[in-house]
């Protein structure tokens, strides 16, 4: 098994993958750590077949892969667990999580995914990879399948929609929000929903795109 | 290079803002949709502005301007948004005016009831290295809702001016443009970031670039290196461009990485990290600066009244019948009182002055059509229909009502491509065209105003609904009456339809703000019926003169008998009617009551003192089909006026051809399936 910083760095070139070629200043930049410092890791890295390198590119094996979702999916059980039950803000629960996610062994992390009733999503609505290293799509019911004063929190909005998904962070309606359905107008009408203190009618058609876990 | 791109893009270049060149001073009103930031502009410069109770309603830029301390200086109120991105037109008109204009100074008007949702905004403002002042509004309201907001404090956490405000009652607003003044000239060429930070993540993985933007000394619009930043990797493409043209390529590709680690470091869109930075970091200063919860929810449960459907649809209703029963009975009684106290006091001194000058004659006649009848048309349509319907309008507005029909009727509108706050002007339509067609400004988009304006134009008014039942009702039948109304309905229906899928765009989609009740400051409200007034007056009297002078004169010397001769074809052929009921659907654009007057006169002019039973030369046929041609054609002149002022003339010669097209078509359908369904 990796040691916590050779985990870290697995988690973000998973994470910088995602995003299209990674390199290593940028794995530089997003830890804040100094370029030798990094080549000396990744070099580490390479030597127990996690990544290979092409010039000055970085790639996961198979076996990075798979500890690379391994830590993103402790990392957001303990994002859960602080969040959902210890109570702590997310913005704190990240970095707290970063030191206990190195302290779960499967049999905790079993538990953890029992006690928690098998959460999907990490409060701020990223998938959790399975024990077996999958991730699954984001689920989530549309906002519109919501009753009156039923409450949710979103986990996704529709991605393909940039100026929706714009829009609606510019009112403070990101992954992660909590929404209370207020009202639904008649004949398919609109929701009237509350968040952080607003109001706002959101047209069916827009609450479709978005989708939020109860 | 660098000094270059400074100097050069923080001196002024052309925008549609100002006409003529950028006056020295420029002060800019900013904030979030319904924060009073339009009742400020007005208290400031003293013009004619209104303000409402919904999003992106002054998405035109208002420019005023002042003097104060002996400087006079520009303000330009810019539309209500809650962000500055591209997001919606609202948003982008603002940020681009802040880049284009390059204000001296930035006064952000929030909401002291919402502090953390509207201070969203100013945070952007200052990002964008514009000196802000901050005028805390509606510190009345949140007062008496028990919540304090700590200004000292909040002007201490934002490193920024904080004046207190009640824009409606005009306290604090000599003071925040007096703060603003001060402001003005503290910044050269080359302006200053903000000073505050938001989280400890986001601005290391921010400062890379930052420093970049530093080193480079790419200046886009004069905006310093942070704001700079911040721009890049949110990917705005005119800031990108700006910065690409100034050589800064490097940098463009220094931020395309930073946009791309911040990605991956938080899983999500970099627009969304910001926006959650900003939500964020707003919601915790407002946490900070006020010093107790509010406690009052009676403005919200009064609107939760009107916006559940078991209550608010009853309420819906009521109120859609007062305002109905409102145009067409009171404003009627108005009206007529009107004409008869016109008859009996102003018609006499015109008529012997007219006559003093131009003698007896046709001369005297001809002008006496347009100064007597004219102003008469033009002042009995503005004293009781605009005037009294916009304060109840204003009312309905300013009190937040007319959201909870915006939410309420929203799925039924929608089959016309309306959203639900067309409702008001649709069935104000129904008592008259006219303050129906200016009540379209509380739409948002300029393609529903032309949708909602075409079904007004066709839905009959009271005048319209005379016309009818004289006509119809009293000649044929009160059953047949009813069918020229189901028949319009039907049409208007369809129409609103149709339209929908023809003009381009979209009717969907739709998230408001829904703001809780408030009382609504008469002051204001009375200010805004008058402006609308004012304006209606000054629009509409010259078209309605020239009109009637133009028609008096066909009358008076004859020559109408002329014109009927080209309409025949349409007229008598087409429609089946006799040849002068033609001609008295033309006078109907004066105002719709008087085709049915001229009928009368004609027939007996024509045909002698028989014809005033219209069914000795039209039958039934006849008076159904000139019935509803007069209700779906063309509205009379004062709609017209008030049409090309909402939509503008290119528009409104849309919105004649369709209702004109449209009251030919089923008039001749009618005329031709009556008689075959048994009709003479």
């Amino acid at each position: 098994m990796p040691t916590a910083t050779l985990e870290e760095y697995l988690e973000a070139i998973y994470k910088l993958d995602e995003k299209g070629v990674v390199r290593p200043t940028m794995i530089a930049e997003s830890m804040s750590v100094s370029g030798p410092t990094v080549t000396a890791t990744l070099k580490r890295l390479a030597a127990r077949s996690l990544i290979t390198r092409s010039k000055s590119a970085v790639e996961l094996t198979a076996e990075g892969r798979r500890e690379a979702l391994d830590i993103i999916r402790r990392h957001r059980l303990a994002e859960r667990f602080l969040v959902d039950i210890l109570g702590l803000g997310w913005d704190e629960a990240h970095e707290d999580a970063c030191l206990l996610e190195h302290a779960l062994s499967p049999r905790v992390q079993a538990a953890l995914e029992q006690y928690l009733d098998n959460p999907s999503v990490c409060p701020h609505g990223h998938p959790i990879p399975s024990a077996d290293g999958t991730i699954h799509a984001v689920v989530g019911d549309p906002l519109c399948d919501l009753d009156t004063a039923s409450q949710g929190r979103i986990v996704q909005v529709a991605e393909d929609n940039d100026e929706l998904l714009q829009y609606l962070a510019s009112l403070g309606m990101f992954p992660g929000t909590d929404v209370t359905v207020c009202e639904i107008a008649p004949f398919n009408g609109p929701l009237l929903v509350e968040v952080n203190g607003s109001q706002y009618a959101i047209a069916r058609d827009i609450a479709s795109k978005i989708l939020v876990t109860r | 290079m660098s000094g270059d791109a400074g100097s050069a893009t923080c001196s002024y270049t052309a925008t549609p803002i100002f006409s003529g060149p950028r006056p020295a001073t420029v002060v800019a009103l900013i904030g979030n949709p319904n924060v009073g930031k339009s009742t400020l502009f007005n208290q400031m410069t003293g013009l004619g502005v209104v303000t409402a109770h919904y999003p992106g309603k002054t998405l035109e830029v208002n420019v005023g301007s002042t003097s104060l301390d002996g400087r006079s200086v520009s303000i330009v109120d810019l539309p209500g948004t809650y962000s500055l991105g591209s997001e919606t037109e609202a948003s982008w008109v603002t940020r681009r005016a802040l880049l284009d204009v390059v204000p001296d100074c930035a006064i952000v008007v929030v909401d002291a009831t919402n502090l953390a949702r509207s201070l969203v905004i100013a945070l952007q403002v200052m990002d964008m290295g514009v000196p802000t002042v901050v005028a805390l509004n509606l510190t009345d309201e949140s007062r008496r809702s028990g919540l304090l907001i700590n200004a000292d404090r909040l002007s201490g956490t934002l490193g920024v001016p904080v004046i207190s405000t009640v824009a409606t009652e005009g306290k604090g607003v000599a003071p925040a443009l007096r703060t603003a003044l001060m402001m003005c000239g503290t910044c050269g060429d080359v302006r200053e970031d903000a000073t505050h930070r938001y989280g400890v993540g986001f601005e290391s993985l921010l400062e890379p670039l930052v420093a970049a933007a530093t080193v480079s000394g790419i200046a886009p619009f004069g905006l310093p290196p942070r704001a700079t930043a911040l721009e890049l990797i949110q990917s705005r493409s005119d800031v990108e461009e700006a910065v690409l043209e100034s050589g800064g390529s490097v940098l463009h590709q220094r931020a395309g990485e930073v946009s791309r680690i911040m990605g991956a470091a938080r899983g999500e869109r970099v627009s969304t990290t910001v926006s959650r930075e900003l939500h964020g970091a707003a919601g915790s200063i407002a946490e900070s600066v006020s010093d107790s919860q509010p406690t009052d929810r009676t403005r919200r449960s009064l609107r939760s009244l009107a916006t559940s459907p078991l209550t608010g649809i009853p309420v819906l209703f009521a109120v859609l019948a007062s305002v109905f029963l409102f145009l067409f009975f009171v404003g009627d009684l108005l009206a007529t009182a009107f004409s008869a106290l016109w008859r009996a006091v102003a018609s006499p001194v015109i008529v012997s002055a007219v006559h003093a000058v131009l003698g007896e004659g046709a001369w005297a006649r001809t002008v006496l059509w347009g100064l007597d009848a004219g102003i008469e048309a033009s002042l009995s349509i503005g004293l009781p229909y605009i005037l009294t319907f916009y304060v109840l309008l204003s009312l309905l507005e300013d009190s937040g009502y007319l959201n909870a029909v915006a939410f309420l009727a929203d799925r039924s509108m929608h089959h016309l491509g309306l959203h639900g706050r067309a409702v008001i002007p649709l069935v104000s339509g129904a008592g008259c065209s006219v303050p129906a067609v200016l009540a379209t400004r509380v739409l948002a988009t300029e393609r529903e105003r032309t949708i909602a304006c075409t079904l007004i134009a066709m839905i009959p008014c009271s005048a319209r609904t005379a016309v009818i039942m004289g006509a119809v009702g009293h000649y044929i039948g009160l059953l047949p009456a009813l069918g020229v109304f189901i028949v319009s309905a039907v049409v208007t229906g369809i129409v609103g339809i149709v339209l929908d899928r023809m003009i381009p765009g979209s009717g969907a989609g739709m998230v408001m703000e829904m703001f809780p009740f408030r009382r609504p400051s008469l002051r204001v409200v009375w200010r805004k019926a008058w402006d609308q007034f004012r304006e209606f007056l000054l629009i509409a009297t010259p078209i309605v003169i020239v009109g009637s002078i133009v028609l008096g004169g066909l009358y008076e010397s004859g020559w109408l008998w002329k014109l009927s001769a080209p309409l025949d074809p349409v007229v008598v052929g087409f429609l089946g009617l006799p040849s002068i009921a033609g001609l008295t659907l033309l006078f109907g654009l004066l105002r719709k009551e008087f085709a049915l007057q001229l009928l009368v006169t004609l027939g007996i002019a024509t045909m002698g003192e028989q014809a005033n039973d219209l069914l000795t030369f039209m039958g039934p046929t006849d008076l159904f089909v000139y019935a509803l041609v007069n209700t779906l054609a063309m509205p009379c002149v004062s709609t017209v006026a008030v049409l090309g002022r909402t939509l503008g003339w290119k528009r409104t010669s849309f919105v004649t051809a369709v209702t004109v097209g449209t009251a030919l078509a089923m008039g001749g359908l009618f005329a031709s399936v009556l008689p075959a369904i048994g009709w003479s």
